[in-house]
């Protein structure tokens, strides 16, 4: 075989192969659907994975006796693993036909366009939009008329406190402002114990603490696309958090390497007295622990530093919408069957039975009224209802991003105990552009 | 040139076909793409439809370079798997050496040597992030107080940890090496009243140069490289002082959604693991097919 041969042989060959991947047999879902596979990606429960067998069991039970077709699921192990899987399907067009994403990474997964948007036709083959609790439905897509994400779990961020300590210490309950707060944790401070545990090293906490302290003071970090992340509130929000550390000295000074699940620890053992921005599946942990029995949980404050009440503007959030949304993907072959699946993940039954397993809420409304009455979750419940949506923009991962680049660049100056003031404008600068390029790049 | 020609012609080429074409589809089509991604503007807006991203030329090499901390974790990179590189050296050959002459146990002590190298970089990043807290063993063995993860001593912190884990190559190569230096010319060199010290520098430590060197070659690319264990060990967003080259290049593809940037970062490092190599390559001559001279 001559070179040139040699090469038109490659070549083909090549070519060959990037076709097939390519091919699609197009099928309906109209009649039988026996035989027929939908696939689900979900997060794996590492706290409950015998648990989520079982539940993936009887949920495809169900489907097949309601339809006759199966479900199989996929998990990924990871944010990371979740969105390699998303975007490999939606370059191959093929994949998973439905998905549950997290609340703060639906606007990305909406700025790909590969997810099916809601008309009124789908949202009644999933029961009717009005099955939900309204907040759920805040991140669900820029607007009522262009919606991908189902809402199927909410984990609202809560605040555990000691109701031992509070007590020992005369603290009636957690006060509603920050300040009350830090003012309430320096009282709580003593000999081997914190008034707060705060996972500084970890990679999600740091932003959410800064959203709700400028979200309530009603100079949100992202509004109408344009970000303030540099703005006098913004700074305030960073010298409070930073500050319980460096100089309320309120936190444990090794907390400047914590994590969240170190921080849960930490309360656990009974080294501090507030644990915030933590979510119902903290339970779990601490029902173990030696404070089993001697905590409870509250919101967080809503009345952000340096204020008394509410500022005019500012929006009392508890907590960012947080949970799960379900996708169905725009290539599925299967889309009626995919939208009768989430019809029945977030069925009230099923919804109920969910929460018993899991620990997460439900958002199917009246699943959540039933539970509303239990006063153990009565915290949870509540924050639920006054969660508040992050931004809706494609950007908002580099925004997250941005803010919490803040505390790690700090956290060697947190460490000596001390916020430089300039080195913070600097990093707070630096944060505004990075955003703001994201925020206009978003489409 | 037609004597050439002539003995070309008699090769049978067509048994390059299966090797051809792997190289094809492994390498040089996923080669290809990338320098292609990396003159997109692909992000998340685009992926869905990626062959129409937007042409940008070479947009994303500039906003690399310009504006994005490219150049701090390529410095920061070859900064510290420099010095990795080098401390790897005395320490895998003396292990070696130890290791060469048998004793009881010798098998054991061999194995030991090993097990830094051959736990997976995930196990090591956890392990020393467990020890490297503020309150950890670390602090409290050695009467040291603060950071290690963040602020300039992580970047020692990397180093050590990264050291811990990858010197062993460099002794297995060295022990290698060592078993091939025939026993007659340690007798040889005994006759001639060389001691052990000289016997060292003149005999063994030259016989040891190629295999020595391919592993403390292996061992900087395989810095440069590293993902898990930065990554473990100090999470992202990165602190300033070890912001290296792949996690760098990792955010911005997978936090950031900018894979038309990130890819042109990755095509970098590929320039920059490169050069090394082909100074190696060029070095025992491997790239002529001639063998050392």
């Amino acid at each position: 075989m001559d070179r040139r041969k040699f090469v038109a042989l490659t070549a083909a060959l090549a070519l060959g192969a990037a076709l097939t991947a390519c091919g699609n047999d197009e099928s309906g879902d109209a009649g039988d659907n026996s035989g027929v596979t939908l696939t689900m990606l979900m997060g794996v429960n590492n706290i409950y994975p015998e648990q989520q067998r079982a539940w993936f069991a009887e949920v495809s039970d169900k489907f097949k006796q309601e339809t006759g077709a199966t479900v199989r699921f996929e998990t990924f192990a990871s944010a990371n693993d979740e969105l390699t899987k998303i975007q490999t399907s939606v370059v191959a067009g093929q994949g998973p036909d439905v998905y549950a994403l997290g609340t703060t990474f639906t606007p990305t997964a909406y700025a790909t366009d590969a997810f099916v948007e809601l008309k009124d036709d789908d949202w009644n083959k999933v029961g009717g939009r009005d099955r939900f609790l309204p907040a759920t439905l805040g991140i669900s897509g820029p607007d009522k008329d262009h919606e991908v994400g189902i809402p199927f779990a909410s984990r609202p961020f809560v605040m555990a406190y000691n109701k031992d300590m509070l007590a020992a210490a005369g603290i009636d309950k957690p006060a509603d402002s920050w300040d009350g707060l830090r003012d309430q944790a320096k009282q709580l401070t003593k000999a081997g114990q914190y008034g707060l545990a705060i996972g500084y090293a970890d990679s999600f906490d740091p932003w959410k603490f800064i959203w709700a302290m400028t979200t309530q003071a009603g100079t949100p970090v992202v509004q109408d696309g344009k970000a303030a992340l540099d703005g006098a509130n913004t700074k305030l929000a960073y010298q409070t958090y930073l500050g319980w550390l460096a100089t309320d000295k309120v936190v444990d000074k090794a907390a400047v390497g914590w994590k969240n699940a170190q921080a849960i620890a930490a309360f656990g053992e009974g080294k501090a007295a507030f644990l915030p921005m933590v979510s119902a599946s903290s339970k779990v942990t601490l029902d173990k622990s030696k404070v089993a029995g001697k905590y409870a949980y509250a919101v967080m404050p809503t009345i952000p530093p340096g204020a008394t009440s509410l500022p005019s503007g500012g929006v009392a959030a508890t907590s960012i919408l947080s949970g799960d949304n379900v996708v169905v993907a725009k290539y599925s072959k299967h889309k009626d069957l995919a939208l009768a699946l989430v019809k029945l993940l977030t069925s009230e039954e099923m919804q109920t039975s969910y929460y018993k397993t899991f620990g997460e809420l439900p958002t199917n409304q009246a699943a959540a009224t039933a539970l509303g009455s239990d006063p153990a979750l009565a915290a949870i419940v509540e924050s639920a209802g006054k969660s508040a949506n992050t931004p809706f923009t494609g950007g908002w991962s580099q925004v997250q991003l941005a803010l919490t680049n803040v505390v790690v660049q700090s956290i060697p100056d947190l460490s000596a105990g001390r916020v430089d003031d300039a080195k913070l404008t600097g990093l707070l600068g630096q944060a505004q552009t990075t955003a703001q390029e994201a925020l206009d790049k978003a489409k | 040139m037609n004597k050439r020609t002539a003995t070309r012609q008699g090769r049978p080429l067509w048994m390059f076909l299966p090797g051809g074409l792997l190289t094809l589809v492994v390498i040089a089509v996923p080669l290809a793409l990338a320098l292609y991604i990396s003159l997109l503007d692909l992000d998340q807006y685009s992926i869905r439809e990626w062959v129409g991203a937007e042409f940008i030329a070479f947009d994303n090499y500039v906003e690399a370079v310009r504006d994005s901390h490219l150049v701090h974790a390529i410095g920061i990179s070859i900064a510290y798997s420099a010095l990795v590189t080098i401390g790897c050296l005395p320490l895998g050959l003396a292990a070696a050496i130890a290791t060469q002459d048998r004793f009881k146990g010798r098998g054991l002590v061999r194995s030991v040597l090993l097990v830094p190298y051959v736990l997976p970089a995930f196990v090591v990043g956890s392990t020393w992030r467990i020890i490297l807290q503020p309150d950890g063993i670390a602090n409290r063995i050695f009467g040291t107080e603060g950071l290690w993860l963040n602020g300039p001593r992580s970047f020692w912190a990397l180093v050590i940890v990264q050291l811990w884990a990858g010197w062993p190559l460099v002794y297995l190569l060295a022990a290698a090496g060592l078993q091939s230096v025939d026993a007659t010319v340690h007798e040889a060199a005994a006759l001639d009243g060389a001691g052990p010290w000289a016997k060292l520098r003149y005999v063994v430590l030259p016989q040891l140069r190629g295999p020595v060197s391919l592993g403390l070659l292996i061992s900087f690319l395989h810095n440069v490289n590293s993902f898990t264990l930065p990554f473990v060990l100090f999470g992202v967003p990165s602190p300033y002082d070890v912001e290296v080259l792949p996690v760098l290049t990792y955010v911005e593809s997978f936090q950031n959604f900018e894979f038309g940037l990130s890819v042109a970062m990755a095509v970098v490092s590929l320039i920059l693991v490169a050069i090394p190599l082909a100074v190696y390559l060029r070095a025992v001559r491997l790239d002529t097919g001639r063998g050392p001279k």
